[in-house]
């Protein structure tokens, strides 16, 4: 079963495996909604207002019996948005309490419920990644104090507990922070543009393997396509390093995470 | 000809347990962003010491611990950190008034050839770089002087001295560098007290635990008080308690056999060619059974797991030129303060 030949750099969006978080109503679903053969997995109710494909999910095994049918292939989807992975993630960690019959994560001792929920969501969410379809991961943000080495600044990050977090940022080829950027007009008033930011910062996790995107873009699917399907130029950047700023015209800081 | 590549005893010691770990620090020169907080604490006791044994004024080192805990109002583990080095430093100062040796030289720092011993040829590709705390004499003998914190003293840590290879390799170097003989090692310990300041409860908690209590009182009734949280100066003066117990600290000297320089030597040897062979090869391969070490996650878990993900790189993790030690003087330390 060896290979003959080597694997080429996936080319499609919906060959990928994407983090999309942001604060809440900024627009992550309907950026989703819009994706090639788009299905949600469901895990709360915010997708009213939109025409979309669901499956409504509220609970582990509901996840579970949806990606097995998802696995069939007897279906014309091709993108699979979980939407929220913090919900999944709950779900998660009730499903294997109510396994272990325990009340909390803790009450295994020595770190092993947790190791337990970590495991089984990693092991779900790698099997979906290898699934020949797109996965978006949909989260919400929160600002967190971090302390580095150089003092302590928030950072906008997914709401994920920080174990979960690794193992997501460690799967997804792109990582897109959904952001307002304010920018001040003629006459000083402050005007607002949903941007999606997809290069590392010390303000905000975001990332991008493919190299194909610039460091910020409007939050605006049929743009995003455009770029992503141009023929790669510029190599790999980050975002500025320098601290943050006063949020004056060009300063890139993000908003305030939502909740 | 290019210049050796600089290297540390903690380089070898990584590139012996875990080849893959040793490429992330030590080649990509990557650290995790978040800070560390095991090792501030066997740092700030380390500076503790030096300026004590230099200055022997427990008032300065006081002050520096001040100075160096300055949100400690704000920062619960500051807090923590501050009050158990302060009980710490004082207990040592009144455990020690008095030294049996005399201080040769603190934080001294050496750089030597890395040599074969079946040649005596030196390495053209590495030179080894190192710290130690102290060289001290005692009588006519010198001894390196090890500063260690440690969470508890047991036959096991005791008997682990003696396989602190680290030590004895760089007693070699002192020797090579210093031109002092060095008869052994003096292990100075110091134990961290487990000592938690109490939180006391909150109304709530008061009034579940009033409510558990009178639901098992055959009257009715209890007598239960809220438990309030514990002042400041209430628990330094526990753990000023604590640290007058003789036990809290500890003396341990090792000779140095001539035959363990000699074996080091050779490991280490063996080590730079390992370390060649697999830089010209581009192959750093992991050792698994080295993931969970200490009990928790190697602080390159996330990048392996990942397969070096550069979004994992880019997002928690930077860069820092390594041989950190020989700047900053931190120890590895292996448990948390508290």
């Amino acid at each position: 079963m060896l290979p003959t030949k080597k694997t080429q750099p996936k080319q499609d969006l919906a060959d990928l495996t994407v983090l999309i978080y942001g604060r809440s109503k900024i627009g992550k679903s309907t950026w989703c909604s819009q994706s090639d053969g788009a299905l949600f997995l469901a895990t709360e109710p915010g997708l009213n207002a939109l025409d979309v494909f669901q499956v409504p999910i509220s609970s582990w095994d509901d996840l579970l019996a949806a990606c097995g049918d998802i696995a069939e292939g007897k279906h014309p989807f091709k993108t699979i948005i979980i939407d929220t992975v913090d919900n999944a993630y709950r779900m998660c960690s009730e499903y294997i309490c109510k396994k272990f019959k325990i009340e909390h994560e803790s009450d295994l001792g020595y770190g092993k419920g947790w190791a337990l929920i970590n495991n089984e969501f990693h092991r779900v969410l790698t099997k979906m990644a290898f699934m020949s379809y797109g996965l978006f991961l949909v989260s919400h943000s929160v600002e967190k104090e971090i302390e580095t080495r150089t003092g302590k600044h928030t950072r906008i990050v997914p709401t994920l507990p920080d174990k979960a977090r690794k193992i997501v940022l460690g799967m997804v080829d792109l990582i897109l922070f959904c952001d307002l950027e304010i920018t001040k007009d003629e006459d000083g008033n402050p005007t607002y543009r949903r941007v999606m930011r997809t290069k590392p910062s010390p303000n905000y996790e975001a990332g991008d393997r493919t190299g194909r995107l610039p460091e910020t873009i409007d939050l605006d699917f049929s743009k995003f396509i455009e770029v992503f399907n141009m023929p790669a130029t510029a190599p790999k950047v980050s975002a500025s390093r320098s601290q943050v700023g006063s949020g004056d015209k060009q300063s890139k800081v993000p908003a305030s995470a939502g909740k | 000809m290019s210049t050796p590549m600089l290297t540390t005893y903690s380089m070898w010691s990584l590139f012996r347990n875990c080849r893959k770990a040793c490429d992330w620090r030590y080649q990509r020169e990557l650290v995790p962003l978040k800070r560390n907080h095991n090792l501030n604490f066997g740092s700030l006791i380390h500076e503790c010491l030096e300026i004590w044994h230099r200055d022997r004024d427990l008032k300065q080192v006081l002050n520096f611990i001040d100075r160096a805990c300055p949100n400690r109002a704000q920062e619960d583990r500051e807090q923590r950190d501050w009050h158990l080095a302060t009980a710490m430093m004082k207990g040592y100062a009144a455990r020690y008034q008095t030294e049996e040796f005399e201080v040769i030289a603190l934080e001294k720092t050496f750089k030597g050839k890395i040599v074969n011993p079946a040649t005596g040829a030196s390495s053209r590709s590495f030179v080894l770089a190192g710290k130690v705390d102290g060289i001290v004499r005692i009588g006519d003998e010198f001894f390196l002087l090890e500063h260690k914190t440690a969470s508890q003293i047991d036959a096991d840590y005791l008997e682990r001295l003696w396989t602190d290879f680290q030590i004895i390799l760089y007693a070699w170097y002192i020797e090579q560098t210093q031109g002092l003989r060095i008869a052994g090692i003096l292990y100075n310990i110091l134990v961290k007290a487990r000592l938690q300041q109490g939180r006391g409860e909150t109304e709530a908690e008061f009034e579940e635990r009033r409510r558990i209590l009178i639901a098992k009182s055959k009257t009715g009734k209890s007598s239960a008080k809220r438990k309030h949280p514990e002042s400041d100066e209430t628990f330094q003066d526990r753990l000023c308690a604590k640290y007058a117990d003789p036990g809290m600290f500890h003396r341990e000297s090792l000779y140095i056999s001539r035959d363990q320089f000699r074996s080091l030597q050779q490991d280490l040897w063996e080590l730079t060619q390992n370390f060649l062979d697999a830089r010209r090869r581009g192959v750093f391969y992991r050792n698994t059974g080295f993931c969970f070490h200490y009990h928790r996650p190697c602080a390159y878990f996330p990048l392996c797991r990942s397969g070096g993900n550069p979004n994992i790189i880019e997002n928690l993790y930077q860069q820092v030129p390594p041989h950190e030690e020989l700047r900053d003087g931190e120890s590895i330390e292996e448990t948390p303060a508290f």
